[in-house]
């Protein structure tokens, strides 16, 4: 590759990562954005929505207006609008506002994506190259959406998640600023469009379903982790990590099975026996979200790639394919989302009473001193008016321990019997939804089954 | 690429159904489906009293038979009402929530606490003699200081026996379990 190009790919692949990582970055950053902007977990759902399901209706759109107006047009003037939503993002003190804005952001987003599958050809080479690097970097920005994203709220603010990408983004377009005056001036903008080829239907039906029990995957093992099982927002990231870590150990397996259509049928059945996993487990462990994660991971990878290669496989142009499968995947994430937010909201709702009486019948049929337990059930109920609607951290209930050996051992396994209960009452609160976006991905081989790559 | 090294497509989804089966089947049967949280029971149902041996057990289960008692009256769990009375804004909460004014809420934990006394009595927790007394005084108690006995229980039976205590001889000569069942010294 030429010296003076590589600035112009690596601009390309931080726009197209940057891009798709907004899709997760985000996640770890909810329950904080649920908490300052005082709204309910529906509410703060459409953060995520909003910005999936404007990208997966602009997509193809976004495409075709990037092949019109020149594509390195496109991909600046679509940075430059993702880099003001974000900064909208960033000053937002209202549900509604960063609504809006994600909504500009998802647009800009769009526009910048498909601009860059068009661009990559010619600044790589080929077109299979061009497919590889646009794929990676998204991959990567996915990947690694949620931990930085999960980092950045609890060092420095959900805010700053947003605002981060402002620089990013103006940094991304100014390589692409002299492909967009090139065009300006050559005019070597495509007027007469080619003919597209209808899209595969199957393969980008596939990736619908399989994105939506990804999604599910992670916005609710992120729910669970940080809002059921209290972890902090780096904690949470950190548990999520093995994700990604194990969707590279995936990717690798792309290699060694050449046929798509079985690879992406092992990943549909990874992702499901993963998400079964998560709807089954045994304790509030983090250890026990492990081995899940690592299924889901490697299911993603597999399934992913081989769907996105089959949709592409033998079709032109890849902008316009490229953005079918973005269209795809984002709507499979609305769908996720919109299908399992009112099941597991009401179903957290129920366990949360379901376990807050478990907890109290503990407390009073334990054999801990009256005058103790009066104590601890007045502080229980403190919590529970204070993080109304949430389960409670019941640690500060509990102390100070009394000084005595005696009632002290007996406070302290009062306390475990209650943590248990809230835990496992919260755990279980997820099962249904775990288990509908595992069903998800076992939907997704229906189409796996009747999609076949075609190779012109 | 090379054919080597290459699996066979077949073999990678085979693979990915027995991880799956094994993942889930491990997850079963460490009971990952089992989970049920503890049962919350009918408070005007019987709670059985074990055979207390001490104040502080005396006073667990009578606290326990004063909720349920009150419990069963308005209608709602003894796990609600406990957490209802551990505060005055959470009774004030409660009161509003259920439509309960101040006099329903005092009759029931009245009855509550009638119903306690009954429980120790047939417990053989309590002697007839000081039982007697209690439902009387606790019939016309104000609901603060009802609401009161219930949180320190024990406080409460504590000072019954201290105010008796001088009498204890006497009531012992008169009845042969005496004030034994109260479990004090």
């Amino acid at each position: 590759m030429e010296t003076s190009v590589r600035p112009r790919v690596a601009a390309l692949a931080l726009a197209v990562g940057l891009v798709l990582a907004d899709s997760s970055i985000v996640v770890l950053a909810l329950p904080e954005i649920y908490r300052e902007l005082d709204t309910s977990v529906s509410g703060v759902t459409w953060v995520l929505v909003s910005f999936n399901l404007v990208i997966a209706l602009a997509a193809v759109p976004a495409a075709l207006v990037a092949r019109r107006v020149g594509p390195g047009r496109a991909a600046a003037v679509g940075l430059a609008i993702f880099a003001g939503a974000g900064l909208a993002c960033g000053l937002a003190d209202e549900l509604s506002t960063l609504i809006v804005a994600r909504c500009l952001q998802a647009l800009g987003g769009a526009l910048a994506v498909t601009a860059a599958l068009e661009l990559l050809p010619a600044t790589v080479g080929s077109e299979r190259r061009a497919t590889a690097v646009w794929a990676s970097a998204g991959a990567t920005g996915a990947a690694l959406g949620p931990a930085i994203g999960g980092f950045l709220t609890e060092l420095v603010s959900w805010q700053s998640v947003f605002l981060l990408q402002v620089p990013i983004a103006l940094a991304a377009a100014v390589p692409i600023l002299a492909v967009a005056k090139h065009e300006m001036a050559t005019r070597v903008i495509e007027r007469e469009l080619r003919r597209t080829g209808r899209p595969h239907l199957w393969a980008n039906l596939a990736l619908a379903m399989v994105s939506a029990a990804i999604a599910a995957a992670l916005f609710l093992l992120v729910l669970l982790l940080i809002e059921g099982w209290r972890l902090s927002p780096i904690e949470a990231a950190l548990v999520v990590s093995v994700m990604p870590l194990a969707a590279i150990i995936g990717s690798r397996l792309t290699n060694l099975v050449p046929d798509s259509r079985s690879r992406a049928a092992a990943g549909a059945i990874l992702v499901s026996g993963g998400l079964a996993g998560l709807a089954f487990l045994p304790k509030a462990t983090i250890a026990l979200t492990l081995p899940p994660q690592i299924l889901v991971g490697i299911g993603l990878a597999l399934v992913l790639s081989a769907l996105t290669e089959t949709a592409l496989g033998g079709r032109a142009p890849q902008a316009i394919h490229g953005g079918w499968t973005i269209a795809s995947r984002h709507a499979g994430v609305v769908l996720g989302l919109l299908v399992l937010t009112p099941i597991f909201t009401a179903d957290i709702e129920q366990q949360r009473r379901e376990a807050i009486d478990a907890g109290t019948a503990v407390i009073l049929d334990s054999s801990v001193n009256p005058l103790l337990k009066i104590d601890v059930a007045e502080k229980v109920s403190e919590r529970l008016e204070e993080e109304q609607g949430k389960v409670p951290t019941i640690e500060p209930a509990f102390e100070p321990k009394p000084t005595d050996p005696v009632e002290r051992s007996e406070v302290e396994q009062l306390q475990g019997e209650l943590q248990d209960q809230l835990d496992r009452g919260a755990t279980h609160a997820f099962s249904t939804s775990f288990i509908l976006a595992a069903l998800l991905g076992l939907i997704a081989l229906f189409p796996i089954a009747l999609s076949r790559r075609v190779d012109l | 690429m090379s054919g080597e090294g290459r699996l066979s497509g077949h073999v990678l989804i085979l693979g990915s159904i027995v991880a799956s089966l094994l993942l889930v089947g491990a997850y079963l049967a460490a009971g990952g489906s089992s989970y049920e949280p503890k049962q919350v029971q009918d408070p005007c149902q019987p709670r059985e009293w074990s055979d207390p041996q001490t104040l502080a057990q005396i006073a667990n289960q009578f606290t326990n038979s004063a909720l349920d008692g009150a419990a069963c009256q308005l209608g709602v769990s003894r796990e609600t009402l406990a957490r209802a009375l551990a505060t005055p804004e959470a009774r004030e909460r409660f009161t509003e929530r259920y439509g309960i004014d101040d006099e329903k809420l005092a009759r029931a934990v009245r009855a509550g606490l009638l119903r306690a006394v009954d429980d120790a009595e047939e417990a053989g927790a309590l002697s007839p003699l000081l039982a007697a007394p209690l439902r009387r005084a606790l019939e016309e108690i104000p609901l603060d200081q009802a609401i009161e006995i219930i949180n320190d229980a024990q406080g409460f039976l504590g000072d019954v026996e201290g105010f008796l205590g001088p009498a204890k001889g006497i009531i012992e000569q008169l009845l042969p379990g005496g004030l034994g069942g109260l479990g004090l010294p």
